[in-house]
């Protein structure tokens, strides 16, 4: 509470004035809490909490002005295409300088017909000095009313949305403009209007009414909803919701001020992360930090672990790992010798085919039958299957259903000896049928000791030597070779 | 999760018969042009068709298909272009000429972001916390370095372009192996003939 004096005066003190200074925790916070994404609702929980910090200790006014703040946060939010500067200038002010000069005189919204004013006004002042005492129930449930008097009460709420802190989340990236659309409660329409002429009085910003008015009033039920110790604890359990909080009713504001410094203690902030591109309407978590800047690297960090997820689906062998150093050593393995395989199968299919030639019809049918096989492990044989590789042999349907039976066969261990042996003993026509009777011996000793197609793959033996072997110009040594057809094209 | 699983394995053999149509395609560009090739050549021949083939499956929406197009492209090797017209059909030579500069641009410019981001300065704290960081670090530094055109994106994003090219990398290695399988064993009956 470093700087906060605590200068409570009515609301209408004569020495109004249209300045504004935030300082100390506020400025930092809501400084730092202008997301460039335009993140209004993380903005408003920046302001909060850094009005937090600062009204608990004063008494009473600087929970209205922390209302007050947190309009000025939102219109700051709001108005951040329009006017960037006034608004953070409009941001930093200390509450009891705003108090002082002039808060809710200016907030008086013009549109409102009546301003209750100061004696209603100094009557909530005079409930607010209880706040910290943590009587603030009491102050909080006669501002569920409808009334201009809610002027006070939405401040109030504000407050203590900020002591709960929650933003919500919506996926959908709904522009803060979008909340004029909202249902937004009574108050928030009223908080509108008094931070449109706050802004406009004190901030001197040139947004659009509207804008502004949404804008506070989105940022107002935020604050509104989120409120309360109840309300926290079953908004505990929400991670992220994706629903518009437009549709909650915004629920009375039961908030201590133990909890608010509990939460305040926990906030931290982070460094400020690239922004994004897109609004986003974020709900913290109990006890989490609302700072614009942590709620954006939560919500990067949100995002990165769902998509951490679809790849433990897709990695083999990571449905167990948590953590993502770990899950990223076994994505970058998997994506290695992914690539490996790639490169030693074109390395097999150079060598088995000479001349490039593939049969389109034999390996569509073949294929077909393959991937349906490897789906269903069921073999179907389709009629019109030809011969593929016409050039090197004359077509035998009879050895291709013969050889599809293991093709299908699931067990790929099965067919990678095979594969291999063929493709060796293939490999071995170009150069003469000597050399592959030599060869073959060796080879299937390899073949046989590890080799394995369908091996883990990140095997280290296939991510180890298959690079080597598909730069390797001839050798003649076998044993370097070691395991690979790669060692056919050496025959050379 | 089955019927997921189930989802995912009819895409992706339609996805294989795609690949395997485009890939064929490319090859068929070799056997009318030279007569003689290395195996190191027809293994190239065969890869770059392949990637290509594989690449344009994801007509280009995703940005490690345009980087691999862009690699393929700065070869001026004629083959491959010979290869992706064939592939592809002239239109989408152009486009991806274009996204070739495209990429080189975001190459520049990534470089000057991370340029800038290293001048602000590094504390060595060493908690645990922050020794996690830097192993997470490092390895999406080589996750960039493996994915095509990952140096270039940000964390999230080359998660997700990741997540599609291990499916795409997937659907690629299934049916290259089946295809060397078929072929294996057609040579392993021939020779067995020709042995016996």
């Amino acid at each position: 509470m470093a700087g906060n004096d605590t200068n409570v005066e009515p609301p209408n003190a004569p020495n109004m004035s249209s300045e504004w200074q935030v300082t100390g925790n506020n400025t930092t916070n809501t400084s730092i809490g202008m997301i460039t994404i335009g993140n209004p609702t993380v903005e408003i929980s920046s302001c909060s909490s850094a009005s937090m910090v600062d009204s608990f200790c004063p008494p009473i006014w600087d929970q209205p002005i922390n209302g007050h703040s947190l309009g000025y946060c939102d219109m700051n939010v709001q108005n951040d295409a329009s006017t960037s500067s006034p608004v953070r200038a409009g941001t930093v002010w200390t509450p009891n300088a705003v108090l002082r000069e002039n808060m809710f005189m200016p907030m008086l919204p013009n549109s409102l017909p009546h301003f209750p004013a100061d004696s209603g006004f100094i009557e909530r002042a005079a409930r607010f000095s209880c706040f910290s005492g943590g009587n603030f129930s009491q102050m909080v449930n006669p501002f569920g009313t409808h009334s201009h008097l809610g002027l006070m009460q939405q401040p109030n709420e504000a407050l203590i949305g900020n002591a709960s802190k929650r933003v919500e989340v919506s996926k959908e990236g709904s522009l803060i403009g979008e909340h004029g659309t909202e249902g937004s409660p009574f108050k928030n329409e009223k908080k509108n209007e008094i931070f449109n002429d706050d802004a406009k009085n004190g901030v001197d910003l040139s947004g659009t009414q509207s804008d502004e008015a949404e804008f506070s009033g989105r940022g107002g039920q935020e604050e509104s909803s989120g409120k309360g110790i109840g309300l926290k604890k079953r908004k505990r359990t929400e991670q992220k919701t994706v629903h518009n909080e437009n549709n909650e009713a915004p629920q009375p504001p039961v908030e201590t001020a133990k909890d608010a410094n509990e939460i305040r203690q926990k906030g931290d902030q982070h460094p400020s992360d690239p922004p994004k591109e897109e609004y986003l309407h974020v709900r913290a978590r109990r006890g989490q930090a609302t700072n614009s800047h942590s709620l954006a690297e939560r919500i990067r960090r949100e995002k990165i672990s769902e998509r951490m997820k679809f790849l433990q689906d897709l990695v083999p062998g990571c449905s167990k790992v948590t953590g993502k150093a770990v899950m990223l050593d076994e994505i970058i393995n998997y994506v290695q010798s992914l690539q490996r395989q790639v490169e030693f199968l074109s390395m097999k299919l150079a060598t088995v085919n000479p001349r490039l030639d593939f049969n389109m019809e034999g390996f569509l049918a073949k294929d077909i039958l393959q991937t349906r096989a490897g789906l269903s492990s069921s073999l179907a044989f389709p009629p019109d299957i030809t011969m593929p590789f016409p050039p090197l042999h004359p077509p035998q349907p009879g050895l291709i259903q013969a050889g599809l039976p293991r093709l299908g066969n699931s067990s790929e261990t099965l067919q990678s000896p095979i594969g291999l042996q063929s493709a060796l003993c293939g490999g071995f026509r170009e150069p003469t049928s000597q050399a592959a009777s030599v060869w073959d011996d060796e080879l299937h000793n390899v073949v046989h000791n590890g080799f394995n197609l369908s091996a883990p793959l990140n095997s280290p033996d296939l991510s180890v030597s298959l690079p080597g072997h598909t730069k390797a110009e001839p050798h003649s040594d076998v044993e370097v070779e070691g395991l690979y057809p790669g060692i056919v094209c050496n025959v050379r | 999760m089955k019927a997921r699983m189930q989802n995912s394995s009819s895409s992706a053999a339609l996805l294989k018969q795609e690949f395997l149509k485009k890939w064929i395609n490319g090859l068929q560009t070799y056997t009318n042009t030279k007569k003689e090739m290395t195996i190191l050549d027809r293994k190239n021949a065969i890869k770059l068709s392949a990637d290509i083939a594989i690449a344009s499956t994801r007509n280009f929406s995703t940005n490690w298909s345009r980087a691999v197009m862009a690699d393929v492209s700065k070869n001026v090797d004629g083959s491959s272009k010979i290869v992706t017209e064939k592939i592809l059909g002239r239109k989408e030579t152009c486009i991806i000429k274009c996204s070739k500069n495209i990429m080189r641009k975001s190459r520049l410019l990534a470089h000057r972001r991370r340029a800038i981001r290293r001048t602000i300065g590094r504390t060595s704290v060493k908690a645990a916390s922050a020794i996690a960081k830097e192993l997470v670090k490092k390895r999406t530094r080589v996750l960039k370095r493996l994915v095509p055109g990952g140096k270039q994106m940000n964390e999230i994003c080359l998660i997700k372009e990741t997540l599609d090219y291990i499916a795409s990398l997937q659907v690629q290695v299934d049916v290259m192996r089946n295809i060397a399988n078929a072929a294996d064993h057609q040579c392993l009956d021939s020779t067995e003939r020709s042995l016996l």
